[in-house]
């Protein structure tokens, strides 16, 4: 038996959800170790010390963000959300808890292993993705020398304003994680983040898209979520 | 403050300034010495007080103050207070029965709207129940069915069958799924009487997205594009207008016969964002055309036509979201053929750095 697979702690209270993300990791080479509610899930996580954590927050005895809550003030073990709530400020109150990612209920099979990937990625390895050797970054097309805190496509150069450069480095240095609102405005502008500090950032987002010449609705090298925030793609 | 509180300093403030105004006008009248108009001009603001104010009270205080200054400053004692003339009791009870009247009559009114409006959220709920319980059938149908086959029969289905019956059940859940997706936006607006919120969204990053998620379901289909340049913001729940785009989208995919392209096209006018999504296909009938929005289509036509399910629903959810936006929603056929669905939103100031 193979030893060497990555452990994942499966926090969920639903039989039958549990069963098929279960069969699901497993049939993907995965480890699974399972808990149903919030005290079962803290003993397996103290016990196993698991490589990834999937949440669901609606838990019977405790929600499952006191758990995320927990985890995160001593480990940057990674932490997957599920939940049956789509809404901005959900995903923005626990993203801002230290979530590395939220996928809603119902999901496919496809997107919840795609999510399980990228945070095991970028959890593991210390050049996250994109990253270079010597202060480089590259996804696509898309280059960042930091020192010389130039941006590239396609080998021409992207006239950034330090602003947007910031903004820039900021997303691709979190590449593959939905950073939001305010975590960008903190970061940029050393800012509590307001109202006219996100449309600030908007308008800036906005040049940069220019400059990058976005088409819209085309998969590109940032991606916005409404309301919530904006990701740096690791696949172009 | 409290939108009563400030109703009734409004209606407060309406009060006096129709009274000033008819003060003034009156000295004027007696400067040129047209007497007779003046108590006709009193009756005239107490009739609008009554009017434009809530309840009775601010239409009864301005009728017995206009008769007092009706009584002090233009009957003769001139700028002295003398009730002995009968005239005056006779245009204070008029006055008073004007005020009395027009209150009662416009309370009346704003309650019959009120009421009317209440039932027009009733019947759409009703429909749309009526729409959605008959219409979760038929992919509950293939869920259950198939799902149920494969756990009793599994040993007796060939591979083949069964992958067929899972991809069955695979898609009619993703169908279920944008159907719960368009109610939950309905008690997103719904829950309770909690008004929208709604951000300063920008106008790029709303297509952006549309158009992204509208390709993860239709691969194939192209969407023309015709955005403004410069920043955007619409205030709006960029969530429930996401869903009216796509709903449209997707009704085109789904009825517009025979069409080639399919555009959406934003343009904006005077702080308003007008949405255009058009089509060249067969468009709308005209027997359709008058009720589109309702959420229900004739079900002697529609129960054998399974392509169309959904189709109401999804046309009523966004007149329901449009609507508590403030804006309005249309549907029309366009003179060189197929459909065009437009909607207003109102925009804010463009700000550009």
């Amino acid at each position: 038996m193979n030893n060497n697979k990555y452990k994942i702690l499966l926090v969920e209270d639903e039989e039958n959800i549990l069963n098929f993300i279960t069969a699901l990791l497993e049939a993907n080479d995965y480890q699974v170790i399972s808990a149903k509610s919030y005290a079962n899930a803290k003993i397996m996580y103290a016990s196993h010390v698991p490589d990834l954590v999937i949440l669901d927050l609606g838990l019977p005895d405790k929600d499952g963000s006191t758990l995320l809550k927990e985890i995160r003030a001593t480990e940057l073990t990674p932490v997957i959300v599920l939940s049956a709530r789509n809404e901005e400020r959900e995903k923005v109150k626990l993203l801002d808890m230290g979530a590395n990612d939220y996928v809603t209920k119902p999901f496919g099979s496809d997107e919840l292993l795609a999510r399980v990937r990228t945070a095991l990625r970028n959890s593991r390895h210390s050049t996250n993705k994109g990253h270079l050797p010597g202060g480089k970054f590259a996804v696509g097309e898309l280059t960042i020398d930091y020192d010389a805190r130039q941006v590239f496509i396609a080998g021409e150069e992207i006239k950034l304003t330090q602003t947007e450069y910031n903004i820039v480095a900021f997303l691709s240095e979190n590449c593959e994680k939905m950073m939001t609102y305010a975590a960008i405005i903190k970061a940029v502008w050393r800012e509590y983040p307001s109202d006219a500090g996100i449309k600030k950032l908007q308008v800036n987002m906005a040049n940069i898209r220019k400059k990058f010449g976005v088409r819209l609705g085309e998969s590109s090298y940032i991606t916005n979520e409404l309301g919530v925030g904006y990701r740096m793609n690791g696949d172009k | 403050m409290h939108p009563t509180t400030k109703k009734r300093i409004t209606d407060a403030a309406l009060t006096v300034l129709i009274l000033a105004a008819s003060f003034g006008i009156s000295l004027l009248f007696q400067k040129f010495s047209v007497w007779e108009q003046i108590t006709t001009l009193f009756a005239f603001s107490v009739f609008l007080i009554s009017l434009v104010t809530d309840g009775y009270l601010y239409g009864a205080v301005s009728a017995i103050l206009s008769v007092l200054i009706i009584n002090h400053a233009f009957t003769y004692p001139y700028f002295d207070t003398d009730f002995s003339a009968p005239s005056s009791i006779i245009s204070a009870i008029i006055m008073l029965v004007i005020s009395i009247l027009t209150s009662a009559f416009t309370t009346k009114m704003k309650e019959w709207q009120r009421v009317e409006a209440e039932s027009e959220k009733e019947r759409m709920r009703a429909n749309l129940l009526r729409a959605v319980s008959h219409d979760l059938r038929t992919p509950l149908t293939t869920i259950y069915g198939a799902s149920s086959s494969i756990v009793t029969n599994y040993d007796k289905l060939s591979d083949a069958q069964r992958m067929q019956m899972a991809k069955g059940i695979r898609e009619d859940s993703e169908w279920l799924i944008r159907m719960v997706e368009n109610l939950l936006s309905i008690t997103r607006i719904d829950s309770g009487t909690v008004q929208l919120i709604k951000t300063p969204t920008v106008l790029d990053e709303l297509i952006d997205s549309v158009i992204l998620k509208f390709k993860k379901r239709y691969p194939d289909q192209r969407v023309e594009l015709d955005i403004p340049d410069g920043v955007v913001f619409i205030p709006m729940d960029a969530i429930l207008i996401e869903q009216v785009l796509l709903n449209i989208l997707e009704n085109a995919i789904h009825h517009a016969k025979g069409f080639t392209r399919l555009a959406l096209k934003v343009f904006v006018i005077d702080q308003k964002a007008i949405f255009e999504i058009a089509d060249d296909g067969c468009g709308i009938p005209a027997e359709k055309l008058d009720r589109i929005f309702l959420g229900y289509s004739d079900k002697a036509e529609s129960t054998a036509d399974t392509q169309s399910r959904n189709a109401g629903i999804g046309l009523s959810v966004c007149a329901t979201i449009v609507k508590a936006h403030g804006g309005d929603i249309t549907a029309e056929n366009a003179k060189s053929g197929g459909a065009v669905f437009r909607f207003v939103l109102t925009t804010e100031e463009v700000s550009n750095e």
